[in-house]
């Protein structure tokens, strides 16, 4: 694979986001806010009418999408990230990527990307960039 | 809050905690993550995940040092995560955490906001640091005169 700056990543496309993983999340991380998992609350909050994604999850989506062009999520070496909103249950989300600089190292090649999630047809709510180590043989 | 008492508590320390990455639970964990089995707890996700888990306190006792509650609306800011080591399923890790950084700002739209970033490193079990992540969180202060 020849690595170059501006390449663009495989995109990856989340079709639907499942209120049960939201509710699962919850549960496994002992979160008890209700906007990720109580229709009821969210409106009370003034925030529509489906719960909301934690936020974890929106940067997992755009990591698991580096991590599989890299040949492996455990090569991420860095990632930063901004907020910048909110995705909702049934949202459609799409995660790209975007070579920015590839440095040879001895042994490897440091690669950064940066990244972004977007709600099709709707707002970018994540931006950032990550960094992935690879061997010299994946160039 | 004013803001004295604010920029006053950067340095504060958190209390930290552990954690275990059990198998079962790594493997739903990536699974409400939308992410590959085959990722374990190597999915860079997971040290935000236990770092945060075992920070010493819950999000409200977080919000509480810095004179908040849920229903003020705290957001997210930023997330900048180093991996030295991936995390690895079975093993335990130590978490130590500080406040570096408070800042007071105003919005024209927001209106008055602190911003409070915090560090979180984690290690292993022989206390070698295999990833740090700072963070941040955004605090409407409605009560506050621009």
């Amino acid at each position: 694979m020849n690595i170059e700056v501006g390449q663009s990543l495989p995109a990856r496309i989340i079709e639907s986001v499942d209120p049960e993983k939201m509710k699962l999340l919850s549960a496994l991380m002992r979160d008890p806010n209700p906007i990720h998992f109580d229709r009821v609350a969210v409106a009370q909050l003034g925030m529509g009418d489906k719960t909301v994604n934690q936020g974890p999850s929106n940067m997992a989506y755009v990591l698991s999408m580096l991590g599989q062009w890299a040949g492996g999520s455990d090569r991420i070496t860095h990632y930063r990230f901004r907020f910048l909103g909110n995705v909702f249950e049934g949202d459609r989300l799409e995660a790209l990527g975007v070579v920015t600089a590839v440095t040879e190292k001895i042994d490897r090649l440091e690669v950064e990307c940066s990244l972004s999630l977007t709600v099709m047809g709707g707002a970018e709510v994540l931006t950032g960039a990550g960094t992935v180590l690879l061997p010299k043989e994946h160039a | 809050m004013t803001e004295d008492e604010l920029t006053a508590l950067v340095g504060t320390r958190m209390p930290g905690g552990s954690r275990t990455l059990e198998k079962w639970w790594v493997t739903l964990v990536l699974d409400a993550m939308e992410c590959s089995p085959e990722d374990g707890a190597s999915h860079p996700t997971f040290v935000f995940l236990v770092a945060t888990g075992s920070m010493g306190w819950t999000w409200n006792e977080l919000f509480d040092v810095f004179h908040a509650t849920e229903a003020d609306g705290p957001m997210f800011g930023e997330t900048n995560t180093t991996v030295h080591t991936p995390l690895q399923t079975g093993e335990t890790y130590t978490v130590r955490g500080e406040i570096v950084s408070a800042a007071r700002k105003t919005g024209k739209k927001t209106g008055v906001f602190d911003i409070v970033g915090y560090r979180l490193d984690v290690l292993d079990a022989q206390a070698e640091l295999v990833a740090s992540t700072t963070n941040s969180i955004v605090f409407p202060r409605r009560g506050e005169a621009a």
